[in-house]
């Protein structure tokens, strides 16, 4: 269908819309009108996806020179086929109604472990392997290098796209990965380097976060991307986590020595090449006196994307002359790794600031805080210059540089953490050095200030006003749409008390407590004789999770749960974890029913749905607080309050409600699917716990439903069940019509 | 680190926790008992070297690979001479040619290349530049001034928070004191039945429980973000609207005097005026003053009021 939005044209592949959806465009409309950022909250199973491509594509064709581009981010692979398969749905309809073709690309890009196709390269297991092979095929001296001697190694599809594949752009269409791999097959070209090369002049682009969002890859990757473009982040509620994480760095002993046999490598070649090729590092010499000029001029232009890790101030001087022959800068990096070994060495907690660690590295070794703040520029050129091939065997130095790096630039939004042991085990010596960002705002600040466009948006967002604050930016549209329903399809039910009155709570003091692990038993074992098919029980942690079964399984709990339902367990093995699901989705299927117990913040937490008779009940057991005894939490916490004026109270009641709401959310995966919410604690009744649930949940919890006790909930689940079974007609005339 | 151990004994840090390695300015480790047993005498020749040492130089070795430690001792010799700042460089191109030199002189007397050379070398600097290394000696180089300053700032920023978390906990232990006394006063006093006084107390504490809450919870309430916007507003996206308005108009102003109108300023010369008033020096007229002016002045303070006010 075609709709008007505020005198926008928008074609639209499906024959009803709803009207959250056209509210959701009209507010993407004014977001890309007024330039802008925004922050959209949306329920999962309402086709966020399709009224933002449907909405921008129809920008972009109507306003071609405003918005050149849009970049989508999700998380995970599944999802970017998922949008890349709405946009053809999209492509095609547009093709249908306009009847003729139009010339759009859009591609996703992946890593190479996903995208490879030479035979060898592909078959290795794990990424990181793929992309060191690819890279000792295809770096530009190896081929160099092959002028002289036929016979090395080559990747036949690089070689191919090399020489045709630039000059030919890829034509018009939408491409998935397999797509690409098809592509690049019949071509013989390397479906890798085609995608990362068309994304500059595609009209949308499909990846992951880390892409932007990590430095390093974003670096590669992201950074000539166009001024002009839309940047969406979906799935975004955790993005300050994905911003924390890529810039901060673990170092352990292991690292340490691996970094050791870096440096001692590195030396050696060194060595080799002084005797062969010495004119090399003469010519690498020479460009270092004269300074970073390239890269300085091509920011200044304005061409590239900033780099966190590569500050300003480095690309405006040259590089310091105590590390600019190789010689010296080797010993630099070994006083400076012997120095983290000596702090690695400690028997009691330190944690400290940055200027402090500064400090205490000029005292001790002598290493100014200008050489460090150049280290990670300088081993990049040193790697480029010494042609190592296997760049991923030299991981762990890079790591450390940029360690050095970060340290010496940010004074502040970091901490330096070092613990000589893990708390669950303080006997066995383990020393870790946290160097932890608390400041989101740093990694995604490029972002914010590159792009016109950022809209931030996902199912679970509340409270909105949270994050522009944690992400330090300016948003000009903030809003949360509900879900319209043609039945109250979901019924979030909060239990406070067991049968015999005991409160219910996964609070420290009363985790021991057997009256409450009695009573959450029982709650799952009446809920397994009501609830058809799947139920879905989180805990707040593995470790609770462990205790609570233990126990069940003593007070013969188990035995009666399993007489109604199979019992399937979460890990934190991977693998065993995703047999799990299978064999859960199996027993659903074959209608015995299952339990799936696992763990919020775990990996079915956050990925995997679990659509209409996968989950006809989530239980969450409990309010899944982060672990606060951690010192990088409190750190962070600190951080928080004195920057942002976030309380640590706030903040992590925030976390806890975005997690139990992405964990209940799981259920409910559309309007024709239902399902129960059940949050089993009694600090769920609370208001300032309550207010934190996205609107659309909210909506739907009543003062009947506050504090319930287990045979309370049981009896309402009763009537809802009954109620949702009754066939439920597609009404189309009512309630689905066009505001 | 348990594998390292002492080459003369060959003790290991494994076998004896407690081992201690020392090492001397040629970076050869050696264990403490071996040490005390090899120079008894205060001096002796290097096990593996036989470079002549002496054993107060001996120190404790900090890091594991000990020609770290000799290169970190050197540096800090060779830190000590050559203590050019950036400033006394005319470019910056200069200032890293130094620092280049510097670091060939640290690596060559570490990996003893060319070591007597270098040394010459080193004393001829030293001659020459006896004063800048006289006068830098305390100074610090720019960078550790700011990271001194971002300390002094970490901490005095510190020390406020303390200061501030403990005023507030004196805060609430004199107002639950003082609760807790008035109650004991009007149990004393007060005529109406105790179980009353009691309720009453209680539910004064409770409010006065959460006002602490609250306060505890009221860290510097903001509305701001960080640009200046106030948080919830909704940013309207219609263009401001024009406000209509007439221009406005200079009109000069007019004085009632009630009295007879004064001369001009420029008049006042013409008018002889001036001939009883102090010509104004020189150094008088630096500020703008001339004679005139306070002789107008005057004039019109004479003139003003004369008249008397018709009503």
């Amino acid at each position: 269908m075609k709709l008007n939005i505020e005198g926008l044209l928008v074609y639209f592949p499906y024959d009803y819309i709803y009207p959250e959806q056209y509210s959701y465009m009209l507010e993407l409309k004014r977001t890309l009108d007024a330039k802008g950022h925004g922050v959209l909250e949306m329920p999962s199973g309402t086709g966020k996806t399709i009224s933002l491509l449907s909405l921008i594509v129809a920008y972009q064709r109507a306003f071609p020179l405003d918005v050149t581009k849009l970049i989508y981010c999700s998380r995970t692979v599944p999802e970017i086929e998922k949008v890349v398969e709405e946009l053809r749905k999209l492509m095609e309809f547009y093709a249908k109604e306009t009847g003729e073709a139009n010339n759009f690309l859009a591609l996703s890009l992946s890593s190479r472990k996903n995208l490879c196709i030479h035979p060898e390269v592909s078959s290795l297991r794990f990424g990181k392997e793929v992309d060191g092979k690819c890279h000792s095929l295809t770096a530009s001296y190896i081929r160099a290098q092959r002028h002289s001697n036929p016979n090395l190694p080559v990747c036949r599809f690089y070689e191919e796209f090399d020489a045709v594949g630039r000059q030919v752009p890829l034509p018009a269409g939408i491409y998935n990965l397999d797509d690409l791999k098809d592509f690049g097959r019949r071509k013989g070209w390397c479906p890798y380097y085609l995608a990362r090369y068309a994304i500059l002049h595609a009209n949308i682009v499909v990846y992951s976060y880390h892409y932007l969002l990590d430095p390093k890859i974003a670096d590669l990757v992201s950074k000539e991307l166009a001024k002009k473009s839309v940047v969406v982040f979906d799935e975004a509620h955790n993005i300050d986590n994905v911003c924390i994480d890529s810039m901060s760095v673990n170092i352990t002993r292991r690292t340490l020595d691996r970094c050791q046999n870096n440096v001692d490598t590195l030396q050696n070649t060194i060595h080799k090449i002084k005797e062969t090729d010495a004119a090399k590092l003469r010519e690498e010499y020479r460009r270092l006196v004269e300074g970073l000029k390239e890269a300085n001029v091509a920011r200044e232009t304005d061409i590239y994307l900033a780099n966190p890790v590569l500050p300003d101030e480095v690309l405006q001087e040259a590089v310091p002359g105590s590390i600019r022959t190789a010689e010296h800068f080797v010993g630099f990096l070994r006083r400076f790794l012997e120095y983290l070994k000596a702090r690695l060495r400690v028997q009691h907690v330190v944690q400290e600031s940055a200027p402090q660690f500064l400090k205490d590295i000029f005292d001790k070794v002598c290493i100014d805080r200008k050489p460090l703040r150049f280290c990670a520029e300088r081993l990049q050129s040193l790697l480029r210059t010494l042609e190592i091939a296997d760049i991923a065997d030299f991981s762990a130095v890079t790591l450390i540089s940029n360690f050095a790096t970060l340290v010496s630039t940010y004074s502040q939004g970091f901490t330096i953490i070092i613990e000589p042991f893990e708390d669950r085990t303080p006997t066995i010596a383990n020393p870790v050095l946290h160097f932890s960002c608390m400041d989101p705002s740093i990694a995604i600040k490029p972002v914010f200030q590159r792009f016109q466009s950022v809209v931030i948006t996902s199912g679970t967002l509340s409270p909105l006003d949270i994050y522009p604050r944690i992400l330090d930016f300016r948003p000009v549209t903030m809003a949360s749409f509900t879900m319209t329903l043609a039945r109250t399809c979901l019924c979030p039910l909060i239990v406070g008390r067991g049968n015999d009155q005991v409160a219910l709570s996964s609070k420290f003091e009363t985790r021991e407590d057997f009256a409450v692990i009695r009573n959450y038993g029982n709650l799952l074992l009446e809920m397994s004789a009501v609830v058809p098919d799947g139920i879905v029980a989180f805990f707040t942690s593995y470790v609770y999770m462990e205790n609570i079964v233990a126990s069940w399984y003593e007070q013969g709990i188990l035995e009666n749960i399993q007489k109604n339902k199979l019992i399937f367990i979460e890990t934190q093995d991977a693998a065993e974890t995703s047999m799990a699901l299978e064999k859960y989705q199996e027993a659903c299927e074959n209608g015995r029913g299952a339990i799936l117990l696992s763990v919020a913040r775990g990996k079915v937490s956050e990925g995997i749905d679990f659509v209409h008779h996968f989950g006809r009940a989530v239980i969450m057991f409990g309010v899944p607080y982060v672990y606060t005894q951690s010192r990088i939490l409190k750190a962070r916490l600190e951080y928080l309050r004195d920057q942002f004026q976030i309380r640590e109270n706030d903040f992590l009641t925030f976390d806890a409600m975005r997690h139990a709401a992405q964990c209940v959310g799981r259920a409910i995966r559309g309007k024709t699917d239902y399902g129960l919410m059940i949050f089993a604690d009694k600090r769920y009744a609370r208001s300032d716990k309550r207010g934190k649930l996205p609107r659309w949940i909210q909506e739907h919890i009543n003062d009947g439903s506050l504090n319930l006790t287990v045979d309370e909930a049981v009896q309402l689940s009763k009537h809802f069940l009954r109620q949702m079974a009754q066939p439920f007609r597609q009404v189309t005339t009512s309630h689905r019509h066009i505001p | 680190m348990d594998d390292q151990g002492c080459p003369r004994c060959k003790t290991t840090k494994y076998r004896n926790p407690s081992l201690k390695l020392m090492v001397n300015v040629c970076g050869h480790t050696l264990c403490e008992n071996c040490v005390e047993m090899l120079f008894v005498r205060g001096s002796g020749n290097c096990v593996q070297c036989d470079t002549p040492l002496r054993k107060s130089n001996f120190r404790v070795q900090l890091f594991e690979d000990a020609t770290v430690d000799k290169e970190v001792e050197i540096r800090k010799k060779v830190m000590k001479i050559y203590n050019k700042r950036e400033f006394d460089f005319p470019s910056l191109r200069d200032y890293n040619d130094y620092l280049e030199q510097v670091e060939d002189i640290v690596y060559n007397l570490t990996n003893n290349v060319d070591v007597e050379n270098t040394k010459g070398r080193m004393e001829q600097y030293q001659r020459e530049n006896k004063d800048i290394i006289q006068r830098n000696k305390a100074k610090l180089t720019r960078e550790q001034e700011e990271l001194e300053e971002l300390l002094l700032l970490e901490q005095q920023s510190n020390e406020q928070r303390r200061l501030e978390v403990l005023q507030e906990e004196q805060r609430q232990l004199q107002a639950k004191r003082k609760s807790k006394q008035t109650l004991l006063d009007e149990l004393e006093q007060s005529k109406l039945p105790a179980t009353i006084l009691l309720a009453q107390h209680k539910v004064r504490a409770a409010q006065l429980e959460t006002q602490i809450e609250q306060q505890k919870q009221n860290v510097k309430p903001t509305s701001l973000f960080s640009t200046g916007i106030q948080i919830g507003q909704t940013v309207s996206l219609q263009p401001l609207p024009r406000i209509q308005e007439v221009l406005y108009q200079y009109k000069p102003l007019q004085v009632e005097t009630y009295g007879p109108p004064a001369p001009d300023l420029e008049q006042l010369s013409r008018f002889g005026y001036l001939n009883h008033v102090r010509a104004a020096m020189p150094q008088d007229t630096a500020g703008g003053y001339t004679s005139a002016l306070a002789c107008y002045r005057a004039i019109q303070d004479a003139f003003n009021g004369l008249f008397p006010i018709r009503d």
